[in-house]
């Protein structure tokens, strides 16, 4: 029954692309912003504008392949702002203006993962993180099963106007400082059901959000990486090598 | 403590008109009944009541009014000295997911439970309406992510056979590779949380590592972990060669053996076996009284497959074995569960092995209920899927589904009467259960 080690190298060496399958990386216009405006009419949830790509709407369908994007972008595209997700494709850098890591949450988070509407592959890519192959234990990511007892709320899916209220209350449980994770397109913008008459509207309308996490649904290495930045530990700094 | 009663509800129609194939499989008993009434924008996929039960689970399916919050089994009046209902959800970790359980109970012992659902409902059956199918079909496969491939592939034959349209034969095994991969990952998935309420922590970290590897398969093989986009045109398995079908037939070789011993394991932990045996049991009238469908129905005892039972490309041409237990209870869920792996393996090996290219020929179109309507049927990895599509001049008109987690949820209430409040995860863990299909 021994398999050995298969935990991930990750964050000490880059994501795999086994870890990280085509379409868990954000599509980047391959000749520049240039293509983009021909573009635009390939894209079903309008993520692609003249200029930009905007990531928090993207649901990685694929369809602008052929109209000259591709997923070549980083797995580690979580950002501070949602701004920043209009400047991933350009491989513009993040404002400067991103608010600082929370560093104040000390060496550990522990995460309380809540469901506002989604299609459940969002819920799993987050509890994948306990799996062998990611292992969030050995980084000091732990589950809790009260948000009462966590750092932070990680919000999967589409806020719907049943969950609008309950996701409040559990927003005001969580003891301070805390921290909101937007992970995937819905809770960022609606993704595949933005502009759906009778939903709730964005996350941001509801609660303040510290981090959000491209992808439908973000890899597994995507949620990662939008921890670790929360806490200041990702590659792009000291503490993540 | 009396049965339950029932809500009252409008009486049903009768079975209304054809429903092409669907209704041809039916049994005499009509227990697998589809109708449908259209009236006034309202539509329902039900399975026929049973007999004198009437006006019963089937009432209780009906979509009527705005997605709010809804019982989705019947409730019970049970009242006596120190009884309380104790709600849980729909924020819980237990149940990862936005649903509630209303438990009534005077402390241990749960006298009645009934699922709530409607929380996470996305409103997606009249997001699609007015879309393009293939524009609709994005919303569809997130109807339930982890069960992404069925839902799809009900709704595209269902809209195909509304517009007559007929399916190229390298659709099908697509189709048909894309559903048993994530049979398999979603069966894996049951038994990694049963697993994990039992507390076997190896046998967990076990499972959950296979499934992963299947979810890496997907994305591999189709670009998408969770096969979103994966089944429309253009996807990348369709550019599967000799060579990467050996080396993925390897692969899925190396985790059927894998799985093998996993499941020895499981079987040998007196723990696990003994915690799951006689939890939550649904004996096979039960079953058929309350519409069960999939492994919950298989686990009871009855020899259901849509695979079998109604067969559509690639189903059609390939031996599927239809694995069955008599115990009813979460160790025979389990079980069927862990044999049906088996047969998803078997069934990849047939596909891979007989896979054809572009060009490859192509399945005449299925019959259509009435010109631009049609009825699709797969067994997704919870049980039996409907959806009823109207389509006009390629765009969806209307559409209807009833998910197997609408069919299972009152046969797990009626599993749980009279069972302690430590049996929940157990048993609900062992039905496959997802709110997401359920509230669509």
């Amino acid at each position: 029954m021994s398999r050995g080690i298969l935990t991930s190298r990750y964050p000490r060496e880059p994501a795999s692309d086994e870890e990280v399958p085509s379409t868990g990386r954000p599509p980047i216009p391959v000749a520049g912003p240039a293509s983009l405006p021909s573009a635009q009419g390939s894209c079903p949830v309008r993520a692609i504008s003249e200029t930009v790509v905007d990531q928090g709407k993207c649901i990685r369908c694929a369809r602008c392949l052929a109209a000259g994007l591709s997923f070549s972008g980083t797995v580690e595209a979580a950002t501070r702002s949602r701004a920043d997700l209009l400047r991933i494709s350009d491989g513009r850098a993040p404002s400067p203006a991103s608010p600082p890591p929370l560093v104040t949450l000390g060496r550990s988070l522990h995460l309380f993962l809540i469901d506002v509407g989604s299609c459940n592959a969002c819920n799993l890519e987050v509890l994948a993180l306990a799996n062998p192959y990611y292992d969030a234990q050995r980084l000091g990511l732990f589950f809790t099963n009260s948000p009462r007892h966590a750092d932070v709320l990680l919000v999967v899916g589409v806020p719907t106007p049943e969950m609008a209220e309950p996701l409040r209350r559990a927003y005001d449980a969580l003891p301070h400082p805390k921290a909101v994770v937007a992970v995937g397109a819905c809770p960022i913008s609606g993704g595949a059901f933005a502009g759906t008459a009778g939903l709730a509207g964005s996350l941001e309308e509801i609660v303040p959000v510290d981090v959000f996490v491209p992808g439908c649904p973000p890899a597994p290495i995507a949620i990662l990486d939008a921890l670790l930045k929360l806490h200041g530990r990702d590659r792009g700094t000291r503490g993540g090598r | 403590m009396r049965r339950p009663s029932w809500r009252v509800e409008p009486t049903p129609p009768e079975l209304g008109e054809a429903t092409g194939r669907a209704l041809a499989y039916i049994p005499d008993d009509g227990r697998f009944a589809l109708y449908n009434d259209y009236g006034e924008g309202v539509s329902v996929l039900t399975p026929a009541p049973p007999g004198a039960d009437a006006a019963g689970p089937a009432a209780l399916w009906r979509t009527h009014g705005p997605p709010q919050p809804r019982a989705l089994a019947p409730t019970a009046e049970v009242d006596g000295y120190g009884i309380f209902t104790f709600p849980y959800g729909p924020v819980s970790m237990g149940v990862p997911e936005a649903g509630r359980f209303d438990v009534r109970t005077y402390g241990e012992r749960v006298l009645n439970l009934v699922p709530v659902g409607g929380f996470k409902s996305r409103r997606i059956r009249d997001a699609v309406v007015g879309r393009p199918v293939v524009d609709a079909a994005l919303l569809i496969e997130r109807m339930a992510g982890n069960f992404s491939a069925s839902h799809v592939s009900a709704f595209l034959e269902a809209a195909e056979s509304a517009e007559a349209k007929e399916l190229p034969t390298l659709e099908g095994w697509v189709r048909g590779l894309a559903q048993e991969l994530q049979r398999i990952y979603n069966h894996l998935h049951v038994i990694a949380r049963v697993a994990e309420a039992a507390s076997q922590n190896v046998g967990l970290a076990q499972t959950h590592a296979l499934a992963e590897e299947l979810l890496r398969v997907q994305g591999a093989v189709f670009g998408h972990r969770w096969l979103f986009g994966a089944l429309l045109p253009g996807g990348p398995a369709r550019r599967l060669e000799v060579a990467d079908r050996r080396r993925l037939s390897e692969r899925l070789g190396q985790l059927a053996e894998e799985f093998e011993e996993l499941w020895l394991l499981f079987l040998e932990s007196r723990t696990f076996v003994d915690r799951i045996q006689s939890t939550c049991p649904v004996n096979r009238s039960e079953a058929i009284r309350w519409g069960a469908v999939g492994p919950t129905l298989r686990a009871s005892g009855v020899a259901w497959d849509d695979r079998l039972r109604i067969p559509v490309a690639p189903y059609n041409d390939l031996f599927v074995p239809v694995p069955h237990e008599p115990g009813g209870d979460a160790l025979a869920r389990v079980a069927t569960r862990a044999e049906e792996v088996r047969a998803s393996f078997l069934i990849l090996e047939q596909i891979l092995d007989r896979w054809t290219t572009a060009g490859g020929g192509s399945e005449p179109a299925a019959p259509s209920v009435v010109p631009g309507r049609g009825i699709g049927r797969v067994e997704a990895p919870s049980g039996d899927l409907v959806y009823d599509v109207r389509v006009t001049a390629g765009k969806v008109d209307a559409l209807q589904l009833r998910s197997p987690s609408q069919a299972n949820w009152p046969v797990f209430a009626a599993g749980m009467q009279d069972a302690v409040f430590t049996d929940f995860h157990f048993a609900f863990e062992s039905f496959g259960f997802a709110f997401a299909e359920t509230d669509g």
